[in-house]
């Protein structure tokens, strides 16, 4: 179940404001200033599903991309193994939208994807790896770095579903 | 990606991040943030005035889904926020909202009515009511813009 599940309208001019932000902060901080930011919203921000992911369970994770990335009109899939997650990324709406709005992705935009996915991982059985494969297309892994314990196992499994 | 849904919740936290570098680096970002609010709302306050400053937020007010009335007189333009999604989300948050979450509307909107020959009268009312007023004229020398909270 997640956490946070908006309905109703878009205001997709957000991803042109996440742009100026991503942008300011790491201009001025550097990655880790990024960092710093993209760790409290993925461990405290998104408190249930890092929670979830530290006793190995991805499900409201993989909940929360299904969601969304359908919400925004993504082109994606998902697909699920027994130790790996992946979402591919054909079309990105926040990218798309930015050139519908006639903006440049900062040289940082992309790092909302791979700095909160790493910093989803930090402390978990789960590493993340995120590879860019064009402008707004990429595939992102979250794959298990280290065998779960029989009760993580569980979780996990209860939580697990194939999407397409 | 962060869901366009969620973004305020990121906000907060950048709002948090920089709160605490100090120096004004805040009140900075939200300079920043007014220059590129520009490329969205400038030319059209320019062009329209009052009139375009209400088709700016009778759009936002659908988009975000805010309960919120904007009422244009002969004068000025009355805008009334009774249910604020985003100090609303800011709030519905497992990290917990940034005590002066609120200010980063005024410190936006402002700069730019300045820019659009416009001052207002922004009442945050309480920076723990997803509520807000504000009143924005045509540039007068006799009165300059203000922030308040006003607890009414």
């Amino acid at each position: 179940m997640l956490r946070y599940r908006e309905t109703g309208e878009l205001h997709k001019d957000f991803h042109g404001s996440m742009n100026a932000a991503v942008e300011y902060v790491g201009s001025r901080y550097g990655r880790e200033g990024l960092r710093e930011v993209f760790r409290n919203t993925a461990q405290k921000v998104y408190r249930s599903i890092y929670k979830k992911l530290k006793a190995g369970d991805w499900s409201e994770l993989l909940e929360h991309w299904h969601y969304f990335m359908t919400r925004e009109g993504a082109d994606f899939s998902i697909a699920v193994t027994d130790t790996e997650a992946v979402m591919t990324v054909r079309r990105c709406p926040a990218v798309a939208h930015l050139r519908d709005l006639g903006m440049t992705p900062s040289v940082f935009f992309c790092d909302q994807t791979v700095l909160l996915n790493e910093a989803w991982c930090e402390g978990t059985p789960f590493e993340a790896v995120t590879e860019t494969t064009g402008e707004g297309s990429c595939v992102q892994r979250i794959r298990l770095s280290r065998p779960l314990n029989g009760r993580d196992d569980e979780r996990r499994n209860e939580g697990s579903h194939d999407s397409e | 990606m962060i869901p366009s849904d969620q973004f305020v919740r990121f906000y907060n936290e950048v709002f948090k991040f920089l709160d605490a570098q100090g120096g004004g680096a805040l009140e900075d970002y939200y300079r920043a943030v007014s220059e590129q609010q520009e490329r969205h709302c400038l030319a059209l306050f320019k062009a329209e005035g009052l009139a375009g400053m209400k088709a700016y937020w009778d759009r936002i007010a659908v988009e975000e889904n805010c309960d919120m009335t904007c009422t244009l007189h002969a004068d000025r333009l009355e805008i009334v926020m009774r249910r604020c999604p985003s100090l609303g989300k800011a709030m519905d948050n497992d990290a917990g909202a940034f005590e002066r979450y609120c200010d980063h509307c005024p410190g936006w909107i402002l700069p730019l009515l300045a820019k659009a020959g416009c001052r207002c009268d922004y009442d945050i009312i309480d920076r723990t009511l997803p509520q807000c007023r504000l009143t924005i004229c045509p540039n007068d020398p006799q009165r300059a813009s203000r922030i308040r909270v006003s607890g009414l």
